[in-house]
């Protein structure tokens, strides 16, 4: 069919209207279809335009320390600056790089030059980590094409001190190990959000009711528990004790045994937190005293002394035959050579001469006359249920370990296993828990829960306390922990470090060295074996645990009498001055 | 009291057409709210660059040049008609040679008289006032065809290719090249070709004419894009880069989003955030989309409506106007709106490209408001001499009809009581 419109029938002013209108029909049509049909999908574009979303970064807390009465900030932050270039902005290269080189020194990133030749780059990193000194200089030298950015960083007032206590901060912002790591989401506050429209520029505008605006949540100011002394002292002891016997490695806790609270957690060797990411063995970031179980050998003793007064298998006044060994199943426990055979040995010759033969009895008398079920069931109540071995403390520290504590009901956990606990083998265990089950057993029968924080501060200068907590009441009665601490006193005092406590003081304490494993042969070995001494110090109320670990120890005899031992002295005889403890 | 000349006998002055001025006044109304709306936005943009503008800035330069503009209006309202017609070959001849030294300036470099933004020069600087001499180019090109046309058609040789399409070509032409080619202004270049189309298709050529002017329209547009590139980069070298397609593809993305966001209702007078340096020329050439957030589609259509009957109620004048050369003044007035609100529009729907053209009445900006009122003013001048019903409508299959004109004229108002019938269609039915 031909289309004949006869244009000529219509006015000419009625041909342009229809054209004008078609037009705005066209118009009409297409505002429907974008106003109304695509309406959500323009406010969605509108959204993603006009919308900016900032952060507000929040401050992260800042970590202080006790010092007698006051605190002393370990870890405070401190803005520094990156400096870096737009290549396509620079104007003098030569000068731009011996005003960067005068200026930022050692701050230099390698192979800037390089980047600024590249024009197609519009960010080149000159240099990191420039103080607001540097920074200040950098400005007023206003080379174009140079910016800087400001971030925050730690810093550490007292250099080295406690760094595995600390642990660090890495470069997201995120804590790792020690406190930073275990309580990062508290330092760590929350960050605020900002989000607005905005205009071309970023600019935020007032035009819309949709905005949100929460403001940042800064990270707490920590308190820790630790004495800034008695940490310094503790690091510089143990570092004298090791030279003494060329001994590569070790640890120191002190402790409150009266409300868990740490005074110190001293490791070497040590690290930089500043410099974290020039350590190459990233082994030493780790607070052994809390990530490192051992087997902790004859300072188990004491505790197992404390279990058998409290079951009643024994008392202060219990006698019995030591052969210097006993045979438990198919396995002869002996005691080491030197020490002497007695028909009437008394409980201080236990810990004084630290006899195996003695809590192997002890655990025999648990089980009627022998080791056996019963006597095991008893023993790992205590050990696990009373003293919390096998549970992790919860002391505020990353990458604590729980150890190991085989039950009776384990097919490992046989008659000989239990035999070898007695006296600190056969199980693993942190100086945390080790230090911790210790206190409760000496401070009248209360577990604290052990704690490195004292509170939180908001001006650096005030404390806002936090609650002791007991994780166990009735580890042992008081009166057994009275006689067991009389024991402990009286082993320190007949052994060959007793003559060098300070008079009028209590102070008690047992050795332990253990054997290795040798990873070659699965047997028990003499080389490297790991010395420890586990004591505690004050008048009539203890007031203070001290825990030694020496590794790798070179001198003669057993490393917990000659390389741990010496170590614990040193640092409780100082401690009795520096606490002030009013002697007896 | 004036008279005009009218084809047949004298028609008498009377009330002019007073709902035009309704129209025309109820948009510049409309225009004047939405920058004082969008005003703070717009300085606290150019302000973030260093300037210190008031925020009412806009508003009040848009307040000056409605100042400017209504003048204009009452002065094109009330200046005798002869006048224009008298100098119109003066006042076109006086804004080519303005275009003519603009470019030469424009070519001068550090001329503080001349003004240029995206790489051309369109304006003249006379410090408080900017002045775009491609504005009265169009106004001079309006009376001047109008006249012409008027001419040849009482000569019997509109449809005379040498004596009447060669020369307006020509001078459509030169136009053009000034425009288009040397200012870069496609818009108001596409505006001059809808002034003079529809006086041409007004003043009655034929389908033969009508397809040689359609055809030469055409070329001339192939010939620019395909010669322009050229002659554009070597004039350009002058003054830097080119505009770039991103930059207009950016444009409409923007206008989209503010239509888009403003979905039926709007978000309100003030509650703009495009204009916030989003959608480029916010006040000016894209001040329609700031209308579509601010009133959505609703107020859209409400402005289109009073847009439209202002466009109906300038045919329905030319409808009504027995004097040949008034009516194309009429046509050429149509044709400006017209063109430049519908191409405005339509850019901003993305139905055709962005030409860079204002939104007459509504938009912001000095030269283009006062030469539009200038031309309304003249509709309005003219509406005072309507006759009561539509004139024979010269299309060209009446041209054999012309002997019996007596019957298709109305009698003038006030002058005759020669009973008004209107049968026009009727018998045109039955004569067709």
């Amino acid at each position: 069919m031909k289309l004949n419109i006869d244009f000529s029938r219509f006015r000419k002013s009625e041909i342009l209207a229809t054209i004008m209108i078609g037009f705005v029909v066209i118009i009409v049509l297409n505002l429907f279809y974008i106003q109304i049909i695509r309406h959500e999908y323009y406010k969605k574009q509108a959204y993603e335009e006009q919308v900016a979303k900032f952060v507000l970064p929040a401050k992260r807390g800042q970590i202080y320390a006790r010092d007698s009465g006051s605190i002393v900030p370990l870890v405070l932050n401190q803005p520094v600056y990156t400096a870096y270039a737009d290549p396509q902005q620079v104007g003098d290269k030569t000068k731009l790089i011996s005003t960067i080189n005068r200026i930022a020194g050692g701050n230099v990133v390698e192979g800037f030059k390089d980047g600024l030749d590249n024009k197609q780059s519009r960010y080149v990193v000159l240099a990191r980590q420039l103080s607001n000194a540097q920074a200040e200089m950098l400005k007023k030298e206003d080379v174009p094409g140079v910016g800087m950015t400001a971030t925050d960083q730690r810093v550490y007032p007292e250099g080295n001190l406690a760094s595995q206590l600390l642990g660090y901060v890495d470069n997201d912002g995120t804590g790792l190990y020690g406190v930073e790591g275990a309580l990062n989401k508290r330092l760590k506050g929350v960050d605020g959000k900002l989000q607005a429209v905005t205009d071309v520029r970023r600019i935020p505008l007032t035009v819309s009711n949709d905005d949100v605006s929460i403001p940042a949540r800064d990270g707490d100011n920590i308190v820790l528990t630790v004495d800034r002394n008695i940490q310094s002292y503790a690091e510089s002891a143990l570092k004298k004790g090791l030279d003494n016997v060329r001994a590569s490695k070790g640890s120191v806790v002190v402790m409150n045994p009266n409300n868990g609270q740490i005074l110190a957690m001293a490791n070497y060797p040590t690290y930089d937190p500043s410099k974290y990411n020039k350590v190459t063995d990233y082994g030493v970031f780790q607070n052994d005293i809390v990530s490192a179980p051992y087997e902790v050998g004859s300072v188990m003793k004491t505790m197992t002394m404390g279990v058998g007064l409290d079951t009643g298998a024994v008392n202060t006044g219990t006698t019995f035959n030591n052969r210097g060994y006993v045979q438990v199943d198919d396995r002869k426990i002996s005691n080491v050579e030197e020490d002497p055979v007695n028909a009437n040995a008394t409980m201080t010759d236990v810990l004084h001469y630290s006899l195996n033969t003695g809590v192997v009895f002890i655990l025999q008398q648990m089980g009627g006359g022998k080791v056996n079920m019963a006597a095991r069931t008893k023993l790992y109540d205590y050990y696990h249920n009373h003293f919390r071995f096998g549970e992790k403390t919860g002391v505020e520290q990353a990458g604590e370990s729980a150890g190991t504590v085989i039950p009776p009901t384990d097919e490992q956990g046989n008659n000989v296993r239990y035999a070898n606990m007695a006296f600190g083998q056969g199980m693993d265990l942190t100086m945390m828990q080790t230090a911790a089950a210790f206190s409760s057993a000496i401070n009248g029968g209360t577990y604290y829960k052990p704690t490195v924080v004292a509170g939180t501060t908001s001006n650096g200068t005030n404390v806002k306390g936090s609650k002791v907590k007991v994780l166990k009441s009735g580890v042992l009665s008081q009166s057994t922990s009275a006689s067991l601490r009389d024991l402990i006193v009286k082993g320190r005092q007949l052994g060959a470090l007793g003559g060098k406590d300070r008079a009028g003081y209590v102070v008690g304490g047992k050795t332990g060295t253990s054997q290795v494993i040798d990873p070659k042969t699965g047997e028990y070995t003499n080389a490297n074996s790991i010395g420890s001494y586990l004591g505690f110090g004050g008048n009539q109320t203890p007031q203070y645990v001290i825990m030694v670990q020496v590794k790798d120890s070179k001198a003669a005899g057993y490393a917990g009498t000659t390389a741990a031992g010496p170590i614990f002295g040193d640092v409780s005889n100082w401690l009795l001055d520096y606490m002030k403890i009013a002697p007896n | 009291m004036e008279r005009i000349n009218a084809a047949k006998g004298f028609v008498r002055r009377h009330r002019p057409d007073y709902p035009m001025v309704i129209f025309i006044g109820l948009l510049l109304l409309l225009g004047l709210i939405v920058l004082y709306a969008i005003s703070p936005a717009r300085t606290q943009i150019i302000n973030e660059t260093g300037a210190s503008l008031d925020q009412a800035h806009f508003m009040q330069r848009q307040f000056l040049y409605l100042v400017v503009g209504i003048s204009a209006f009452i002065a094109a309202a009330n200046v005798p008609l002869k006048l224009w017609q008298k100098y119109a070959s003066k006042i076109l001849i006086f804004s080519l040679a303005a275009c003519i030294l603009l470019a030469i300036l424009g070519m001068l470099p550090g001329t503080p008289l001349v003004l240029c933004t995206n790489d051309a020069c369109r304006w003249f600087d006379f410090g408080i006032i900017n002045f775009q001499p491609a504005e009265l180019v169009k106004f001079g090109l309006l009376i001047y065809t109008a006249g012409f046309l008027a001419k040849r058609i009482q000569q019997g040789k509109l449809n005379d290719l040498s004596e009447t399409l060669v020369p307006i070509g020509i001078l459509v032409g030169v136009s053009i090249l000034f425009i288009i080619g040397l200012q870069k202004d496609m818009g108001t270049g596409l505006a001059l070709l809808g002034i003079v189309g529809s006086m041409l298709y007004v003043a009655g050529i034929n389908k033969r004419m009508g397809a040689v002017v359609l055809g030469s329209m055409l070329a001339a547009g192939a010939l620019f894009i395909i010669i322009a590139p050229h002659r554009i980069a070597r004039i350009v070298t002058f003054l830097g880069d080119n505009a770039d397609s991103g930059g207009a593809a950016y444009h409409i993305t923007q206008a989209k989003i503010a239509l888009g966001t403003g979905g039926l209702f709007g978000l309100g007078l003030g509650k703009n955030v495009q204009s916030f340096g989003y959608l480029p020329e916010a006040p000016n050439d894209s001040i329609f989309a700031i209308m579509g957030e601010s009133f959505g589609f609703i107020g859209l259509i409400v402005i289109l409506v009073i847009l439209v009957s202002l466009l109906l109620r300038l045919l329905r004048i030319m409808d009504r106007i027995e004097d040949v050369n008034l009516r194309l003044i009429v046509a050429g007035a149509f044709g400006w709106l017209a063109t430049h609100s519908l191409l405005n529009i339509s850019a901003m729907v993305g139905v055709v490209p962005l030409t860079g053209i204002t939104l007459p009445l509504l938009s912001f900006g000095g030269t283009s408001l006062m030469f539009i009122m200038l031309a309304l003013g003249l509709v309005f001048h003219i509406s005072r001499y309507t006759v009561h019903g539509k004139i024979r409508d010269n299309n060209e299959s009446n041209e054999n009809q012309n002997s019996d004109s007596g019957r298709w004229l109305r009698g003038p108002r006030y002058t005759s009581s020669g009973g008004y019938q209107p049968t026009r269609r009727k018998s045109r039915s039955i004569r067709d």
